[in-house]
């Protein structure tokens, strides 16, 4: 239902990176105008199909309350109102996707970019690194998530409390699946960690891009390190840089499956997120109904994002 | 655990799916024509594949047993099977089971637990009524009383047959026990003493599955049952009763003191089934509480025999003033097979009469406890002397059961319970604010 909408918002927006040119329509010929649409309208039709019909279809079932057999009882905005006024665990796990995408944004953004800056600096072995940093991106969530259980283990001692022992730390050895205030890092860290190798590689093409000469040239005439990165290569990777945002930020607010595997949730609802709240919601306590209502609020929350993202990082851009 | 896991992403994956085409078609349940007390209906048997929707262990007894059973039927009707298909992982399966049943894609057979869900399809005529169904085969009298009641809902109804009957206990190493200086707790009051003495020792005292949540909701329901009896857990979910009552609060606290005295081990929450049961039977816990379902990994030879000669059991303690007997305690009858009553037809029926009166003295040779008393369970040659005395125990207990609380309760209020329940024994929330949270989920969710 909800699962593939946030999918749409992310595909639907990294159209043109950069501001249309306006020779690019008069570039074609006109009759090639309705090959061109020809082209282009099986997939919107796909694209109405599997994203904007069930978004209204959500719309829809949240007046409803509907435990799938019974007939279903229209409640008006009900579930708006309990969603928004009564119901705690849902703020709960508002704030936690937050946190979410908070953690998972620097270790993919941030991580992405000083990897790929390192790696422009890197005279050889560039390929075997890139592929090191890409091979968690291809590994299933499902191993990842039984990987990262073992590594914060502490009964039976796990990696991390193993570590932290060898270095004399056994005061912080903790149970960090277990502990509330580390268990949202800890969920977010490994959708984080898989990830960078992914942006990192997007991001790292942009930089190659960047001319030399203009590096040169300022470095002769005196920048530093940092001036050439923010005043040279950042402006020039701007655009790339808006699309990573935008993809990162709409699959963190969608993430799903690591704290649904690690810890359902938990403790509590210390890792419950949005989406694993959605899904339990309709899944396991199915009241479809206030599990549309929340899958709508997904929605509006991505296309915020997304609007927020544009407005902040666009506004820059003319400037 | 990881194949569980594996199984639940995939599930997650083909619920969602079906629930986006449920909306797309807009297809809703309901409607019927079926009448639950029709079980011997007119007609011709026609040999064909019949399903079973179940929540099993794949090479479990169950399963054996009715493999067999089928292939044996299929020697006469030839063209008839009998396809299983089963998700062991309980969350899952209810999950599946509930999409299937919203889409009216139930098979002839399905596993249910007599929960709320349940109920609402009896309700609607979509289950046959197997009172009726077991008086019309002869085979009513033939069960055991516990693993009949265990099934009913509330008002006494009987819409699915048991295949298990089980028991569950507090397995505990008497080595671990004498070093420490401790004695099998009298009463529940004893458990807190008992966990310091052991933790003192530097063991765990209680090794506890906290990922599948139903092992830590059993220590919620054990204080009520004793104080209140199985009533209290049905007046809870009609609204009749508190989490502030009596029983409620002291279950609360109960629970409270056994996190302040360490009973679990570290990080509980995330360990799973498996870790959980090594913890025991690697002499690293001194207490483990499971069912009989697991006699062949604690009660033969495949233990360790590190622990095995230091494995025995107690049932559940009581409490000054307990209004339940010593001998009644959690005996479930496992989850239950339902049988849809929009695919009921002769086949079915014939099938089932076959089957049900086949099948105690197939599962009964396979060392586990028929639901049914007409039988002896074969003890196998490799068990140690728990086995039989845990077999024989089967005989003695009372007429009240400890119902798991999962089962009954609505599961938006039980995923609430689950939750909280482990923020409450690792020390995060209080008694009076678990207390506080609880009936105010109750009152939200109990609308119906």
């Amino acid at each position: 239902m909800a699962e593939s909408v946030p999918l749409g918002v992310g595909a639907a927006k990294p159209r043109p990176l950069r501001r249309p040119r306006p020779m690019s329509t008069s570039m074609l010929p006109r009759r090639s105008r309705l090959s061109v649409a020809v082209f282009l309208l099986p997939p919107l039709l796909l694209y109405g199909v599997a994203v904007l019909l069930p978004i209204v279809q959500s719309l829809f079932l949240s007046l409803f309350r509907w435990d799938g057999i019974t007939d279903m009882a229209f409640v008006g905005i009900d579930n708006y109102v309990k969603m928004l006024t009564r119901d705690d665990v849902f703020w709960t796990a508002f704030g936690n996707a937050l946190g979410y995408l908070a953690i998972c944004l620097v270790l993919q953004l941030g991580g992405a970019l000083v990897v790929a800056s390192l790696l422009t600096a890197l005279p050889r072995a560039r390929e075997l690194v890139k592929t090191i940093y890409l091979l968690p991106a291809v590994i299933s969530t499902v191993a990842i998530a039984i990987l990262f259980q073992r590594i914060y283990s502490l009964e039976p001692v796990g990696l991390l409390n193993q570590v932290l022992a060898w270095v004399g730390l056994e005061g912080l050895q903790n149970a960090w699946l277990s502990d509330v205030q580390t268990v949202l890092a800890a969920v977010s860290i490994p959708e984080g960690w898989r990830f960078t190798g992914l942006y990192m590689l997007i991001i790292y093409a942009a930089l190659i891009a960047v001319p030399r000469e203009l590096e040169e040239a300022a470095r002769l005439d005196g920048a530093s390190w940092w001036q050439v990165f923010w005043r040279i290569r950042f402006p020039y990777i701007r655009p790339v840089w808006i699309t990573t945002t935008i993809m990162a930020t709409t699959f963190a607010l969608r993430g799903f499956d690591i704290p649904y595997l690690l810890t359902n949730g938990g403790p509590g609802q210390a890792s419950e997120l949005l989406t694993t709240y959605m899904y339990k919601t309709a899944f396991v306590h199915t009241d479809y109904g206030y599990a549309s209502a929340i899958s709508v609020f997904i929605v509006v929350e991505c296309l915020v994002a997304v609007g927020l993202i544009f407005l902040l990082l666009r506004r820059r851009d003319d400037s | 655990m990881s194949t569980t896991k594996r199984r639940r992403a995939f599930l997650a994956a083909a619920a969602t799916a079906a629930a986006a085409a449920l909306v797309l078609t807009g297809c809703a349940g309901a409607s019927s024509s079926a009448d639950p007390t029709d079980v011997d209906p007119d007609g011709e048997i026609v040999p064909r594949e019949i399903s079973w929707l179940l929540s099993r262990p794949a090479d479990g007894g169950v399963i054996t047993a009715m493999e067999q059973i089928a292939e044996e039927y299929a020697e006469e009707h030839s063209g008839f099977s009998l396809n299983l298909i089963t998700t062991p992982d309980r969350p899952s399966y209810i999950q599946k089971y509930e999409t299937l049943a919203a889409a009216n894609k139930l098979p002839e057979l399905f596993d249910t637990d007599a929960t709320p869900f349940a109920q609402k399809l009896a309700g609607q005529n979509r289950m046959v009524d197997v009172e009726v169904l077991l008086d019309d085969l002869g085979l009513a009298d033939e069960y055991r009383e516990a693993a009949l009641n265990y099934q009913r809902f509330d008002d006494g109804s009987l819409y699915m047959v048991p295949f298990e009957f089980q028991l569950e206990f507090f397995w505990y190493n008497t080595a671990l026990f004498a070093d420490a200086g401790v004695e099998v707790p009298a009463t529940l009051d004893d458990f807190p003493a008992m966990c310091e003495a052991l933790r003192a020792k530097g063991v765990t005292p209680i090794a506890l599955d906290g990922q599948d949540q139903w092992p830590l909701e059993r220590y919620m329901a054990y204080y009520p049952f004793r104080m209140a009896g199985p009533e209290y857990v049905q007046d809870l979910k009609n609204g009749d009763a508190a989490f502030a009552d009596p029983a409620g609060k002291a279950a609360a606290e109960w629970l409270y003191d056994l996190g302040q005295a360490g009973c679990f081990q570290e990080g509980f929450s995330s360990t799973g089934y498996a870790d959980a049961q090594a913890l025991f039977t690697s002499g690293n816990a001194a207490v483990y509480n499971i069912g009989t379902w697991e006699l062949a990994n604690l009660a033969t030879e495949t233990l360790d025999p590190g622990v095995r000669d230091s494995v025995d059991y107690f049932t559940l303690p009581t409490i000054d003033g307990a209004v339940t007997e010593d001998n009644e305690f959690v005996t479930p009858s496992g989850i239950g097979m339902a049988v849809n009553a929009r695919t009921y037809d002769p086949l079915v029926r014939d099938f089932l009469a076959f089957a049900l009166e086949r099948y105690p003295e197939v599962y009964a040779a396979t060392g586990a406890l028929s639901p049914t008393t007409n039988v002896e369970t074969t003890i196998p040659d490799n068990a140690t002397e728990l086995y039989s005395r845990a077999v024989e125990q089967a005989n003695e207990v009372g007429a009240k059961i400890a119902m798991p609380w999962d089962t009954q309760l609505d599961p938006a209020t039980n995923t609430r319970l689950q939750q909280e329940l482990t923020l409450l024994v690792q020390g995060d929330i209080t008694p009076d604010e678990f207390i506080e949270t609880m009936d105010a989920a109750l009152a939200e969710n109990s609308h119906g």
